[in-house]
């Protein structure tokens, strides 16, 4: 008989049907064993089949952990109570007759070992010891014998034997071993329970079908108190059903499909798929339930990513999303990447769940932004760039459909006049056949019917435009709520404007043009413009890099979609032409004002006359302001507004008045907020003369550049110095001047120095702070020293000579007047 | 030579709004440029022979001594009285009008001459229009090379545009410049 036990209360199986004690088969080493055994037959006989019962059906009951552990609890308080009563030792454990060997004393008498409860110290090794290997070895046979038994589950004989021993046995092993557990050592614990882990999982994958119950175990060992063993048996479980998740959706059997016989291997797979799917709801339940728990929180978020990613046709996705969803937003860092890491796969791999989870994973977003009420992280919305359409989605399909109905009429009236009806049957049947085809078709192929793929990529894009769009509203809220308020609002309140904006931007060709009026009204607002000229503009919630982004989605969305209707988007300029003065380097983002110099100025068509004058004037005064950066931006858009618009070159002479063309505004005004009344016409590009002389190359040489255009004629363009966009030049510059800024403080002086010529390697901060890196300190100091002393040795030089050929020459001159002086004395004599 | 009174001075401004929109008091309260004083102060409208006239102060007060009878303008005409009492602008407002619209259509060259004949803007002369132009509002018509080339009032906003008729009128016309040929008697 070998002794199948268990370490672990789990429920236990049902038990086999009664079998009458005449037709139990009792073999002849059965008797033998009895007989020589009679005194320990006890034991079999004293089992309360009542009591028995009532133990295996309350843990048939208790499945959770926590009822699990107040029956224990309960019985250890029984039991404990129980041993009060009788005149005992409080040291001795109780050890049952059947784990520790009796001994027989001189006398011949049997005595029954009990181990002493030792908690802290280290008294009866020996008796720890073996109590340990008692309970150790149990726990080991445990796994093979049900390795073995589960191999051997249909085999319902072997079964029938042994429940009762085995229950008996069971109730009382636990209350040993739980005991023994304690005393065990943790690391000793830990590595059991890690080697218990490793081959479950590996039998797992060997044979899934048949090892389908070890799921149990692990979900078991998920309920450790060990936070380690929890977290190593999470992802174990994570690792197992990565492997062992099928490729389709496991759904409820029908009563139908119940009723009905099947064979064995249906049955076999009938089986392990309900096992698989209890399990897999199990494992999630305890996922989301220790998301909760901040100790558990990563690994739990990582097993949800990852079986969000490997599977996300399975069911139970939608919880899975849900919680996913629900982190995008989490502050913690890790585990926000994650997420989006996640959910981005999700979208691109849309192969795996025909685009079912991505419009849910849209709407429940959505959702999320609805209920937070437009505050959550930049990330939560960024995933949805990865999104992507099919291209012809924009294109009416009600067109084809108005087409149609004409058709139809015309089929119509034709067989009203055309009444055959043998030629009408026949169509009839022939399409109904055709329909029938096409039916079974669809139910039959995975792929997804182009249609059904419209409609679902139809209602993603209507989910994330509502939330773009909520989040547009939001923002316009807040921002005119706070032209009320007179407390100064903090920055950052509208996280999600950004990327919404961004969104915006790249599926702004999929907008319906009925929307693209409200969302331009819309931009315009956010943007700060106001209706009034000449009020004080109120505060805009918005920074200035926010205003610009809404500037510059505003145009993309335009170009892609109105630039057929020549529209002239003129609000916008008027914002821009206001937002370049308000710009400040160190606060506001200057690419954004690069992007919008070429998005509004740039590209695109020719502009007004008297705007373009208006621009190009205060564009010129934009760049003495700040740095080449910006300046060279200014200028290239300055050089290209001139170019296009030949009438402006009058601002390079050097008359002003502007003549006929500035119409009713004969004098410049610096600070008007309308391009059109600022008269820039009037005025004269003196600003180029000064950045002729800038210390950036790039600088003077693109100025010098401009001027000569006064030169030319109207139709001739000057010589192309670079033909890069603004934004281009921008990072252009401003990237060469972060690294004009070494790591060393020491050579800073050194490097500016001898950066005379412009000849950049493009190395990287690091490959300088490397290089830096071979001379000390000192050293490093010494050699400058002596290398800038003979410098100004040398120009100390220079000028004492020419100080001394000065005198010299002068002492010559004088010489040489005295002599003549002399000579015209001694003539004058004579 | 007298300023307006209320109902005279509602009326062409509400005119004008059609066109400027708040760009109105800007219309008014710039500085001058005309007159020979050092400080010429604000512009201000004044009527006289049933046109109102829009001239700077100092040009007003030097008017003052000019009598009623041998006036013939002071400054700029923007508009007349009609017998009826109706407001219309003239085309000498097109300086001004033009400096402070803030709805502007641009012509394609081809078409210039029909506008410049008295005709409206049908929607195939239409090469560019400001974005948010909606029915009635005052507009400017400009050529290609951004001269003002006459005002009129828009038909249709400018999204109705996008689904007119290609014949569909866009600009009814109310003043171009060519009347300094055609009604050449009738401006003075």
């Amino acid at each position: 008989m070998g002794g199948k036990k268990k370490n672990k209360v789990i429920p236990a199986p049902p038990l086999p049907p009664e079998v009458d004690d005449d037709e139990v088969l009792v073999s002849d080493e059965d008797v033998d064993f009895v007989e020589e055994n009679r005194d320990h037959i006890h034991l079999i006989t004293g089992i309360d089949k009542n009591s028995l019962n009532e133990v295996v059906n309350k843990l048939a009951a208790a499945r959770e952990e926590d009822k699990l552990e107040r029956l224990y609890e309960e019985r250890e308080r029984k039991r404990k109570a129980a041993e009060a009563l009788k005149p005992r030792n409080d040291d001795d454990l109780e050890v049952d007759r059947v784990d520790a060997l009796p001994v027989k004393t001189l006398q011949g008498e049997l005595v029954y070992k009990t181990a002493k409860r030792v908690r802290s110290e280290d008294k009866d090794n020996g008796v720890e010891s073996k109590s340990e290997d008692n309970g150790a070895d149990p726990k080991q046979r445990f796994q093979k014998e049900r390795k073995g038994r589960s191999n051997k589950k249909e085999d319902g004989k072997m079964q029938h034997v042994q429940p009762p021993v085995k229950v008996a046995k069971e109730k009382l092993h636990t209350v040993v071993l739980e005991e023994v557990k304690e005393e065990l050592s943790a690391e000793e614990l830990f590595e059991k329970k890690k080697a218990k882990l490793a081959e479950i999982g590996m039998a797992m994958l060997e044979d899934p079908e048949s090892n389908i119950r070890s799921l149990n175990d692990l979900l078991i060992m998920c309920n450790d108190a060990d936070q380690k063993v929890v977290k190593l048996g999470l992802m174990s479980l994570l690792a197992v059903f990565r492997d062992i998740i099928p490729s389709y959706r496991i759904r409820q059997l029908t009563e139908k499909e119940l009723a009905v016989e099947v064979s064995k291997e249906v049955k076999k797979t009938r089986y392990y798929e309900y096992t698989l799917i209890r399990s897999y709801k199990a494992y999630l339940q305890k996922l989301i339930s220790l998301e909760k728990q901040p100790y558990f929180y990563h690994v739990a978020v990582r097993c949800m990513c990852s079986l969000l990613d490997a599977a996300p046709h399975f069911n139970f996705r939608e919880s899975l999303l849900a919680s996913v969803i629900k982190n995008l937003s989490s502050s913690n860092n890790v585990a926000r990447k994650l997420c989006c890491e996640a959910i981005r796969s999700l979208f691109r791999t849309e192969g795996k769940h025909r685009g079912e989870a991505t419009i849910e994973a849209v709407r429940l977003i959505a959702a999320h932004v609805k209920l937070n009420d437009c505050q959550l992280h930049p990330d939560s919305i960024e995933v949805c760039l990865s999104l992507k359409f099919d291209e012809d989605l924009g294109k009416d399909e009600s067109k084809q459909e108005r087409v149609k109905p004409k058709k139809n009429k015309r089929y119509q009236n034709r067989d009203v006049t055309k009444p055959s009806d043998k030629k009408k049957i026949r169509k009839e049947l022939l399409s109904k056949a055709r329909e029938e085809v096409h039916a079974d078709l669809r139910a039959v192929s995975f792929t997804l019917d182009p249609k059904e793929r419209k409609m679902i990529q139809r209602e993603t894009l209507s989910a994330l435009f509502e939330t773009y769009f909520r989040i547009l509203k939001h923002s316009l809220s807040t921002s005119n709520s706070r032209y009320k308020a007179t407390s100064v609002s903090p920055g950052g309140s509208h996280p999600l404007l950004a990327p919404c904006l961004e969104g915006l931007g790249k599926f702004s060709h999929l907008i319906d043009l009925d929307f693209m009026s409200e969302l331009i009204t819309c931009l315009k607002k956010l943007s700060g413009y106001t209706d009034q000229q000449d009020e004080i503009s109120q505060d805009n919630g918005l920074s200035v890099s926010e205003r610009l982004q809404c500037c510059i989605v505003a145009f993309k969305v335009w170009r892609s979609n109105l630039e057929a209707l020549n529209v002239d988007l003129q609000d916008f300029f008027v914002q821009l032409y206001n937002l370049i003065l308000e710009y400040r380097p160190d606060r506001d983002n200057g690419e954004v004002l690069a992007d919008a110099l070429k998005t509004l100025l740039w590209e695109g068509k020719q502009q007004d006359m008297l705007r373009a004058a208006a621009f190009i004037k205060r564009l010129a005064t934009f760049a003495l302001s700040f740095g080449s950066a910006e300046a060279i931006a200014a200028l290239i858009t300055l050089k290209h507004l001139l170019q296009k618009n030949s009438k402006c070159r009058n601002m390079l002479e050097n008359d002003a008045g502007g003549g006929s063309l500035s119409s009713l505004v004969a004098k410049y005004e610096p600070e008007a907020k309308d391009p059109y009344l600022s008269g820039a016409l009037a005025s004269v590009l003196w600003e180029l003369s000064l950045l002729q002389k800038h210390h950036d190359k790039t600088v003077s040489a693109m100025a010098s550049n401009i001027l000569s255009m006064a030169n030319l004629h109207a139709t001739q363009n000057p010589v192309q110095l670079s033909s890069a966009n603004p934004l281009e030049a921008y990072n252009e510059l401003s990237v060469l001047q972060e690294l004009s800024k070494p790591a060393n403080k020491v050579s800073s002086l050194k490097c500016r120095r001898k950066r005379r010529a412009k000849e950049f390697v493009a190395l990287s901060p690091d490959v300088l702070e490397k290089a830096d890196c071979s001379l000390s300190d000192g050293e490093l100091k010494e050699k400058l020293r002596s290398h800038f002393a003979v410098l100004r040795g040398i120009s100390k030089n220079e000028r004492l000579r020419i100080d001394l050929n000065h005198t010299l020459s002068s002492i010559n001159l004088y010489k040489e007047y005295k002599r003549l002086k002399k000579q015209s004395k001694k003539i004058e004599d004579w | 030579m007298r300023p307006l009174d209320e109902k005279e001075t509602t009326q062409v401004f509400e005119k004008l709004f059609k066109f400027t929109g708040p760009n109105l008091k800007h219309l008014l309260e710039r500085p001058s440029v005309e007159g020979p004083d050092p400080e010429p102060g604000r512009y201000c409208l004044r009527l006289h022979k049933n046109r109102v006239y829009y001239a700077s102060e100092s040009l007003v007060r030097r008017a003052t001594a000019v009598s009623r009878t041998r006036l013939a303008g002071v400054g700029t005409p923007i508009g007349k009285f009609t017998h009826g009492g109706a407001f219309h602008l003239t085309v000498h407002a097109l300086d001004l009008l033009a400096a402070h619209a803030r709805r502007r259509v641009w012509l394609k060259p081809d078409t210039e001459r029909s506008f410049l004949f008295g005709n409206s803007v049908p929607k195939s002369a239409l090469a560019r229009i400001t974005e948010n132009t909606k029915s009635g509002d005052g507009v400017v018509v400009m050529s290609m090379a951004d001269v003002p080339l006459g005002f009129g009032v828009a038909a249709r906003g400018a999204q109705d545009c996008r689904k007119a008729d290609t014949n569909a009128v866009v600009v009814l016309h109310q003043s171009d410049a060519g009347e300094y040929l055609r009604k050449e008697e009738e401006l003075m």
